[in-house]
């Protein structure tokens, strides 16, 4: 088992090279890159502030060929691909991403600030996802066909043809524009440096996210509570729950104690395959919600061409996605004495 | 005669499907005395497991439903039993063996946790050291070897033969006075079906419980049972010592089971006879004798109205109405 793990463990390095060499070939394919994004915002302000003193120039004018190679270098685009790569690749092992085209900062230290806001978001989000899916599914199996599992069927089904962004978009609409209850976004206020006591501040903090985790949770915990439900309908049918009843058990603990463990087989093998997910972040909420997010930062980071930070999000996600596996195997090990590893 | 330990009077069973109801049992009836063995035989599909369900209460909820009959047992009508008293009975007085072994475990707890459920469940008095000695003797009586390990083993670990073992050991923690052995060794290898066989044989004669053992196989009845109950389609079509069973049998149906089996002392090379047809479909049922359509010895009568069963001699009973001509006959 241990020596399973210990391999598991080693095969990332080999991977993660083959992920990031591959997303390192496209940044220098794909046009728009970071150099010519300068050139056009320097041609744009050349345009806003000279007038059209030199209008047929083009980029010539506002920079120059000695400029232009210097940022060649800079980015490494004067060497070749596997060059640059190896030397992006040494800086990585120490932790240097780089830095960001955009913001001038080194791109560790944004990753560092908005990895935790997403995982935030991500783990609370899985918390209450389990908390609600769990129990939903089981009782869903328990009465199965009953007016309480036709009617619980029609809102999970609703949450789970509504994607999560809608949702958040009508709630914020509702709840926040509207009724005013909650904020319009944001991960905090922004007195919160101000707040006195670190509980002030958490209050603060998930006053900020009862939307956002609501549009989260709507969107994943339909998948989830059929995946319950549906796993215990199976394990309720199968024969070792009718062995258990017939040595005299109730049938409520032989679901309990019997059932309800193998059915969350399934479950844990979809945990850690969602880790980097869970972490990662929607895009698309976090925008809605503006909250500076890692997902958020990955896609404008690709909109705006910024290779460092999108090379750097994709290396943390990599990472928690390959850890993530390994997380899963061990989840389902634990729960599951049947998966042998060798 | 002593009063039967268990009797079946009358037991109608039905599964409601999506095509209708499904009437699995019709008109059981049979009793079974203290230490002995009956045989429950039949093809496929005729109702043995729905009688041994039937009698535990443990038909699939909620489609599976007893509708008609009673089972008695010490006095009380089973199938109006208060679930926690049935509770009691269940694993304790009344114990099953279930045909597959390699699902009837439950894949994710130790074999020991699975035989110490059942003790601590119905033997309260006891204590810890105790349940745990006798759940290893248990599996040793069983012929496990290694018990005291095995009791930390997961089911996987063992083989089909052994983890049949568990579950006989399991059912006969609590020394029930019945054991119900449905097909227990349909699913493993003729060898380990002989050790199993040999080995229910053993304890029954140790313990004096009663067993009702059910199997398609006649072979399996004639070594183990001392009187067969023989169904066909949700109906007992003949019931009779295992002598009479065999030396004479009344129904035309019992009479082709019997001519089907391989035999050493049959010539060589002797074509295995089979009876033709199919077991109709619940929702198929031919009119009058359900068997009429795959015997050889239809008349009107058969086809117009069912017979009820007739004694043919003593405890002998058949549902046939040529049955005295037929009875014992060469066919
Ligand atoms: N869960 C069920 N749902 C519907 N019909 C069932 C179910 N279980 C058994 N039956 C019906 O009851 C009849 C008897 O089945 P069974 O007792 O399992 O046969 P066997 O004699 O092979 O053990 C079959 O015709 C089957 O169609
Ligand atoms: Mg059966």
């Amino acid at each position: 088992m241990t020596q399973y793990f210990i391999r598991r463990l080693l095969l990332i390095i080999p991977t993660f090279i083959g992920i990031t060499i591959l997303v390192f070939v496209i940044t220098r394919f794909v046009p728009g890159g970071p150099i010519e994004q300068m050139i056009a915002e320097a041609q744009q302000a050349s345009q806003q502030t000279g007038g059209g003193l030199n209008g047929a120039g083009i980029g010539a004018s506002t920079l120059d060929a000695e400029q232009i190679r210097e940022l060649e270098i800079y980015y490494g685009f004067d060497k070749p691909v596997l060059v640059s790569y190896w030397q992006w690749l040494s800086k990585v092992v120490q932790f240097d991403l780089g830095v960001s085209s955009r913001y001038s900062e080194p791109v560790w230290d944004t990753i560092k600030e908005r990895l935790p806001i997403s995982a935030f978001y991500g783990i609370t989000t899985m918390l209450i996802t389990y908390f609600i899916s769990i129990p939903l599914g089981y009782w869903k199996a328990i009465k199965h066909n009953s007016h309480f599992d036709h009617v619980s069927s029609i809102v999970v089904f609703v949450g789970y043809a509504i994607p999560a962004y809608v949702v958040g978009i009508i709630l914020l609409v509702i709840f926040a524009s509207n009724l005013e209850w909650f904020p319009m976004g944001g991960f905090y206020s922004e007195d919160f440096e101000d707040l006195e006591t670190p509980w002030e501040q958490a209050v603060d903090v998930f006053y900020h996210a009862v939307l956002p985790l609501m549009a989260y949770v709507a969107g994943s915990f339909a998948v989830m509570t059929f995946m319950m439900k549906n796993a215990l309908m199976d394990n309720l049918a199968a024969e070792y729950v009718r062995t258990a009843i017939a040595k005299g058990i109730p049938f409520n603990q032989a679901v309990k104690h019997h059932a309800l463990r193998n059915s969350l087989i399934p479950i844990a093998t979809h945990f850690g395959n969602n880790i980097s997910v869970i972490i990662g972040g929607s895009f698309l909420i976090e925008k809605i919600f503006n909250i500076d997010g890692l997902g958020l930062l990955g896609y404008e980071s690709i909109v705006e061409r910024d290779y460092p930070i999108v090379l750097g999000v994709l290396v943390i996600s990599a990472i928690l996605q390959l850890f993530g596996n390994i997380l899963s195997d061990i989840c389902v090990a634990v729960v599951d004495p049947r998966v042998q590893f060798r | 005669m002593s009063e039967p330990l268990l009797q079946v009077n009358h037991l109608a069973t039905e599964f409601t499907t999506e095509h209708g109801i499904a009437r699995a049992l019709d008109d059981i009836s049979f009793h079974i005395n203290k230490g002995e063995t009956l045989g429950l035989v039949g093809e496929s599909g005729c109702g043995k497991s729905v009688t041994a369900l039937s009698i535990m209460r443990l038909l699939p909820k909620p489609i599976g439903n007893i509708v008609g009959g009673e089972v008695l047992f010490n006095d009380q009508d089973l199938t109006q039993l208060p679930a926690d008293e049935m509770h009691n009975i269940r694993g304790n007085r009344i114990a099953m063996v279930f045909q597959e072994p390699m699902t009837a475990l439950n894949p994710v707890y130790k074999i020991g946790r699975q035989l110490i459920e059942t003790l601590v469940l119905h033997e309260p008095e006891m204590t810890s050291s105790e349940i745990h000695q006798t759940s290893v003797n248990m599996l040793k009586r069983v012929g496990i070897p290694d018990p005291e390990n095995r009791m930390y083993e997961y089911p996987h670990q063992l083989s089909g033969g052994m983890r049949q073992r568990v579950m006989i050991a399991i059912a006969l923690l609590c020394k029930p006075d019945i054991l119900i052995a449905d097909e227990p060794t349909t699913a493993l290898d003729v060898t380990i079906q002989a050790q199993i066989l040999q080995l229910l044989q053993e304890i029954q004669q140790e313990n004096g419980m009663a067993i009702i053992f059910i199997t398609h196989d006649l072979g399996v009845i004639a070594q183990l049972c001392d009187r067969v109950v023989v169904m066909y389609a949700g109906r007992i079509i003949e019931q009779a010592d295992i002598y009479a069973l065999f030396d004479a049998p009344s129904h035309p149906y019992t009479q082709g089971l019997l001519k089907a089996i391989p035999g050493i002392d049959k010539p060589a090379k002797t074509p295995l006879s089979t009876i033709t047809g199919m077991v109709p479909s619940l929702f198929n049922l031919p009119s009058g004798c359900r068997f009429q359509n795959r015997c050889p010895y239809t008349e009107n009568r058969c086809i117009d109205s069912s017979p009820e069963l007739d004694q043919v001699k003593n405890d002998h009973w058949v549902r046939c109405y040529r049955h005295k001509e037929l009875t014992g006959a060469k066919i």
